[in-house]
């Protein structure tokens, strides 16, 4: 039999399942003897000691081993000592003489009921953890063990109507080899934990508890959210192929990681890295890059209670530049407005944000905040290979002024013997569609430009990318976007200026062989995103990318262009 | 009793982490202080415990009224408007 749910961690398995069902209260309303008052309160507080005992022994466990996870119980611990909950408890005990375990129980599910109406999904999944440390108070009333999945004997697909952060708190990792479940979505705990321990997950199987039996054997197809139930022997060996073909595949892609970056016939192809905190992890990914695509420098801005000065600015960029050593560093100067405001930094509302002022725009306005980074950035210059990159550029004077602007910042540290690369190269976003439709103009006035497919995307289809309303319209694969990639970079090509994308259609596998069909070289993406496009690369030759850059121009519609893409790619693998 | 109003700016709202951050930093005053949603007309409930905060459903946007009695009311408010003006480093 074959049951659909959503498969919110990748894999597939085959095995036994082993049903698990956790400690489920059962209460009944009781009530005692008034003159008993104090016994019970006395016995509630036991009980609540008792349970927080519980937690802090997990969470102490956790905290060396998996310190994301200790986070979670600590917020048990939070739930379990809330001022208000415990005030109601005992409320409950003192005045109505109810039970403790049903004073618990009406005071809890009280709340529970309340947050899983919110229209928030944050907060809707944060009733588990309500729910669990319910449980978990009851269980302690009742002097019951706690009972989880920490000791298997032997592998197992584990189905539950769901599982509950105590119930995967210490998962007995080696032996859970598919976790399916009747409740859950992609934000789910369950799902969390099951994508960070790379356990293959289908959640939301209708009525799974209603027809799974303990020890049965099952396939889980968690690529496509099949579960199958008394497989056939054809059935198994398909399998069974399907889930070594697929380990393998993931082992590969990963492997690639530290691959150069070279198509199937053998053309290299520079691989960037989007960055933005400039901290040692990110600097640690250059080993496997060849620039930097994009340093976004919001981060120092909006991290701290006020503007960032010089210094702080300087040593940041100076980390950054040097650990990047002779790799080029594109770093993109204050981008704020429209959807990213500064807490300490008074900004008129606009009535149309995205159209006003932001980017660059906003640096002209405030060029005291502008000229303050180019002076730590020009300082840093020394340390490595800067490149100043300009964002929402759209139009020539807005390079002629920058530059204006950044020749006076280089006098002024010349005046006062302030040593700066004098060779830094400037170039720009290009994201707004007048710049990109002089891109060949554009092209005679930088040293470089990076194509920010994200703002360009949003700015052609006229569709707000924040807005829920219209993302139908906002379409990545919009054949108008290719057109008008295929424009900037045969410009910039035939101007014999570097050019790159380093919007997320860059680091996207499927837009990826477009892109260097179009005629890209340098693509920068997120450090997750350089081995499944390394990997991709591989798999085509230039040949083969360019007919698919023409075919992908032709198409009339983003859907054509996904069914093209998804039907080339698939063809490849 | 001392009373002040913001709105939430952090992108994820008073909901995982800052709610936390925000329960446990009110309960470091002695004052009662107590929260409302402004926008939705819900509340005022204990800003002190984490199930009132969250019930209270307040996403980016919303507005917010903290009220304070007690002798650390007017520290407690100020505090506790900083640290949800500062978008809690989201």
């Amino acid at each position: 039999m074959f049951y659909k749910g959503n498969p919110v961690s990748k894999g597939i398995a085959l095995g036994k399942v082993y049903v698990y069902k956790p400690y489920t209260p059962e209460i009944t309303e009781k009530t005692f003897e008034p003159f008993r008052i104090d016994e019970y309160l006395q016995r509630y507080k036991d009980t609540k000691a008792s349970a927080e005992m519980e937690l802090q022994r997990i969470h102490a466990l956790l905290s060396d081993k998996d310190p994301e996870k200790a986070k979670i119980f600590a917020a048990h611990i939070d739930i379990v000592n809330d001022v208000a909950i415990t005030e109601e408890i005992m409320d409950a005990i003192q005045y109505d003489h109810f039970e403790p375990d049903y004073a618990i129980e009406t005071v809890f599910s009280k709340y529970i009921k309340m947050i899983s109406k919110s229209k928030d999904p944050v907060i809707r999944e944060r009733a588990a953890d309500f729910q669990d440390v319910k449980n978990r108070l009851i269980r302690n009333w009742h002097g019951i063990e706690e009972s989880n999945l920490s000791t298997l004997s032997e592998p197992v697909v584990v189905a539950a109507y769901d599982l509950l952060p105590s119930d995967t708190a210490a998962l007995d990792r080696k032996n859970v080899i598919a976790i399916i479940t009747e409740t859950g979505s992609f934000t789910s705990h369950s799902a969390i934990i099951a994508r960070s321990y790379e356990i293959p997950a289908i959640l939301g199987i209708p009525s799974l508890m209603s027809f799974i039996r303990h020890g049965e054997e099952v396939i889980v197809d968690a690529i496509s959210g099949d579960l199958i139930t008394e497989p056939g022997k054809e059935q198994i060996e398909q399998y069974t192929l399907m889930r070594s073909q697929y380990i393998k595949k993931v082992r590969e892609s990963k492997e690639y990681l530290d691959k150069e970056p070279l198509t199937k016939d053998g053309v290299r192809i520079d691989i960037g890295l989007n960055i933005g905190s400039g901290n040692d992890e990110e600097i640690g990914h250059s080993q496997f890059s060849d620039f930097v695509g994009l340093f976004r420098t919001e981060f120092l801005y909006m991290s701290g209670d006020s503007m960032p000065t010089e210094e702080q600015q300087f040593e940041v960029y100076k980390n950054v530049l040097s650990g990047f050593k002779d790799k080029p560093v594109y770093l993109r100067t204050l981008d704020i407005g429209a959807d990213k405001t500064l807490p300490y930094l008074d900004l008129p509302k606009e009535e149309n944000p995205f159209l006003g002022c932001r980017g660059l725009r906003l640096c002209f306005d405030q060029i005291n905040i502008f000229k303050t980074q180019l002076r730590a950035a020009l300082r840093a210059s020394v340390f490595g290979k800067l490149c100043i990159m300009l964002p929402m550029v759209s139009c020539i004077e807005d390079i002629r002024s920058a530059n204006a602007i950044i020749e006076e910042v280089k006098s002024e540290l010349s005046e006062i013997g302030i040593p700066f690369d004098s060779n830094v190269k400037i170039g720009v976003m290009i994201e707004v569609p007048s710049a990109a439709l002089i891109a060949d103009m554009i092209a005679k006035e930088v040293d470089f430009a990076s194509i920010g497919t994200n703002d360009l995307c949003q700015y052609i289809t006229a569709a707000d990318r924040l807005n829920p309303k219209v993302t139908q319209y906002y379409q990545s694969y919009h054949p108008a976007l290719f057109r008008l990639i295929d424009y900037i970079v045969s410009s910039f090509n035939k101007a014999g200026k570097p050019i790159s994308v380093c919007g997320e259609l860059g680091g996207d596998p499927q837009a990826i062989p477009v892109l260097v069909g179009l005629g890209l070289r340098r693509l920068s993406m997120s450090s997750s995103a350089v081995a499944s496009a390394k990997a991709v690369l591989s798999n085509f030759t230039m040949d083969q990318m360019k007919e698919m850059a023409q075919q992908v121009k032709m198409l009339p519609a983003s859907e054509d262009v996904i069914e093209y893409l998804v039907k080339t790619q698939n063809i490849k693998e | 009793m001392y009373t002040r109003k913001t709105t939430i700016i952090n992108k994820t709202g008073l909901h995982a982490r800052p709610a936390s951050d925000f329960v446990n930093a009110a309960g470091k005053f002695k004052s009662r202080i107590t929260i409302k949603n402004i926008t939705e007309d819900e509340g005022p409930m204990n800003a002190k415990s984490i199930i009132h905060v969250l019930s209270l459903g307040m996403g980016p946007g919303t507005e917010v009224e903290l009220s304070a009695q007690g002798e650390d009311e007017k520290e407690a408010v100020d505090f506790l408007i900083e640290l949800i003006d500062s978008g809690f480093g989201e």
